[in-house]
């Protein structure tokens, strides 16, 4: 196509998810998606401390795909797991048992990493400003979960993140 | 009010007649990064990358740029979701990962549209579903999964909590054995061969280990010639994967896949009279932190899915030390047995924690009894 051509969009996509604490023991997080062949929203409710997921709801109002029309027993098999490290493939083993509709599985899966980005958001919030005590900040946080190290290129060798640390023991 | 949240927005053209231009954009509360993605029409090949920070949180994040390019030449294949996760999320970002899989997937869907413009062309009255009546859209996964009964739960403690004893030395006599290692290829996480990892755990002194490859069955008749092979104990397990997290599983031959309910396996393994370890606990509460969520050990002591495993993995180098005392401080309230084991997927791991039975270990009966009997302690072998 000639550059003059106008770059109109053949697609778009809005994927939007949201986490709120309704009270004490429980959070919810909704994942909302719209795009040029979908408009779908998934929500789960979260119990603390264990992160257990509580209730999981969620309807596709567009879709083309047949096997997302039917959301309930696919979102039915979530409720139970543990939002944390592991969680990707129980979620996806399990939604696949039932549903055939990877969306779902994956907007259960952006519901459960807005929770955890909810935590990381408070943690984060007690980063110091001034460049050498906000490096300090980091370098603790990596200290006491030594498995982040490496996870990232922010916290991978040669980054003064991790300057004076010992890799995990191999 | 709101505690998070976080916008993906995506848009393609067509840049010419064989390449789809995708944008993506993400923005939360923490980050706010762009991609910009030539990625072919036939096959979505990933033809060029380029990132963008707006927004992070340590003053390294803009590392993660250079490594983008490693993903062109990825394309449209079966486990490409792990690929991305495993090159761009470890060596890149995990955020550029997360936008990365969402551009894809748009440019599956985009592509999709454009091959039912294109069939229009012939067709002017072809609707896009007449056109994906034609098509096969997704593929179906075959998952064998274990039925049964369901098993009531009887929640709360058990009685009498006990401390748990954790050694760091070999104990004269018994047998020390790592309960819990990974081989390459039976474990596709692992790059340790099975025959290197022996040697390995000979040469620094354990009496045995167990493979415990995930979701794997060695044949009896493999271990037996390993262990032949070797002069070397070699005992066999599984680590499963169940709704509720990871489970060790001993004296079961069956060859579970995909994800079971943790019910389901506790009722399979008692048929087998086998043995469950539930391994790595509490893996990863401490990225935010159990204060922060509220979680002490007595809470935990409450999950009912500790009333369905006979003991619990207390040492595991896989976790940090905090979450390893974690583990010990809820299997010494609920009275459970503690084990150790390295979790390696690496040869130079092999040990590093192990458990000390105080009996002598023959084979595989010998071991789910020991366990049974709860005689053992984990150790600090090789750490």
């Amino acid at each position: 196509m000639p550059e003059t051509m106008p770059r109109l969009l053949c697609y778009a996509r809005s994927r939007c998810t949201s986490v709120e604490q309704i009270d004490d023991q429980t959070m919810r997080s909704i994942c909302r998606l719209q795009d040029t062949l979908t408009e779908a929203v998934v929500e789960i409710l979260v119990k603390l401390p264990d992160l257990e997921i509580i209730d999981a709801q969620g309807k596709f109002h567009r879709t083309y795909q047949d096997e997302c029309r039917n959301t309930a027993e696919g979102l039915k098999k979530v409720i139970g797991v543990r939002v944390g490290p592991g969680m990707l493939k129980i979620i996806k083993g399990l939604v696949g048992e039932v549903s055939e509709c990877r969306q779902l599985a994956f907007m259960v899966e952006e519901c459960c990493h807005g929770i955890i980005l909810a935590f990381t958001k408070d943690q984060l919030a007690q980063a110091p400003v001034e460049q050498h005590q906000n490096v300090e900040f980091y370098r603790k946080m990596i200290k006491n979960n030594i498995r982040l190290y490496g996870r990232c290129a922010a916290f991978a060798p040669g980054s003064s993140m991790v300057e004076g640390i010992e890799p995990p023991t191999k | 009010m709101l505690k998070y949240m976080r916008k993906k927005m995506i848009s393609i053209y067509r840049k010419d007649q064989d390449t789809l231009f995708v944008h993506g954009v993400l923005d939360d509360d923490i980050y706010s990064l762009e991609l910009d993605l030539d990625i072919s029409l036939a096959d979505l090949e990933v033809l060029s990358i380029t990132g963008k920070w707006n927004r992070w949180t340590t003053p390294e994040c803009r590392r993660s740029d250079q490594f983008l390019q490693e993903a062109i030449g990825f394309r449209d294949e079966e486990g490409l979701s792990q690929k991305v996760h495993k090159v761009i999320g470890r060596k890149s970002c995990r955020h550029y990962a997360n936008l990365l899989l969402e551009c894809w997937h748009s440019a599956r869907e985009a592509a999709l549209a454009a091959k039912w413009e294109a069939a229009k062309a012939d067709r002017p009255d072809l609707t896009f579903e007449a056109f994906l009546a034609g098509k096969t859209v997704s593929p179906s996964e075959v998952r064998a999964k274990v039925t049964g009964p369901r098993i009531e739960v009887s929640k709360g403690p058990k009685p009498g909590a006990k401390e748990i004893k954790i050694l760091h030395e070999k104990a004269d006599g018994g047998t020390l054995i790592d309960l819990h290692v990974h081989t390459s290829p039976a474990s596709p996480c692992s790059s340790a061969s099975v025959d290197a990892l022996i040697e390995e755990a000979k040469s620094i002194g354990l009496d045995g280990i167990c493979l415990t490859d995930h979701n794997y069955v060695w044949s009896a008749s493999e271990v037996e010639n390993l262990r032949r092979k070797h002069g070397f104990l070699i005992l066999r397990g599984n680590e499963i994967t169940t709704d509720q997290g990871d489970i060790l599983v001993f004296g079961l031959d069956n060859d579970i896949k995909g994800i079971v309910k943790l019910n389901d396996l506790r009722e399979e393994v008692e048929r087998a009279g086998g043995f469950m370890i539930v391994a790595h606990p509490f893996r990863g509460f401490a990225v935010f932190g159990a204060a922060q969520i509220g979680l002490t050990p007595e809470k935990a002591m409450e999950r009912p899915m500790l009333t369905l495993v006979d003991a619990i993995e207390v040492l595991n180098a896989k976790v940090t030390p905090h979450e390893n005392k974690f583990a010990a401080d809820v299997a010494a309230g609920l009275n459970l047995p503690a084990t150790g084991g390295s979790d390696a997927h690496e040869v130079d791991e092999v040990g590093q924690y192990a458990t000390q039975f105080f009996q002598e270990i023959k084979n595989e009966e010998d071991l789910v009894a020991a366990l049974r009997s709860g005689d053992y302690s984990p150790v600090v072998y090789r750490k």
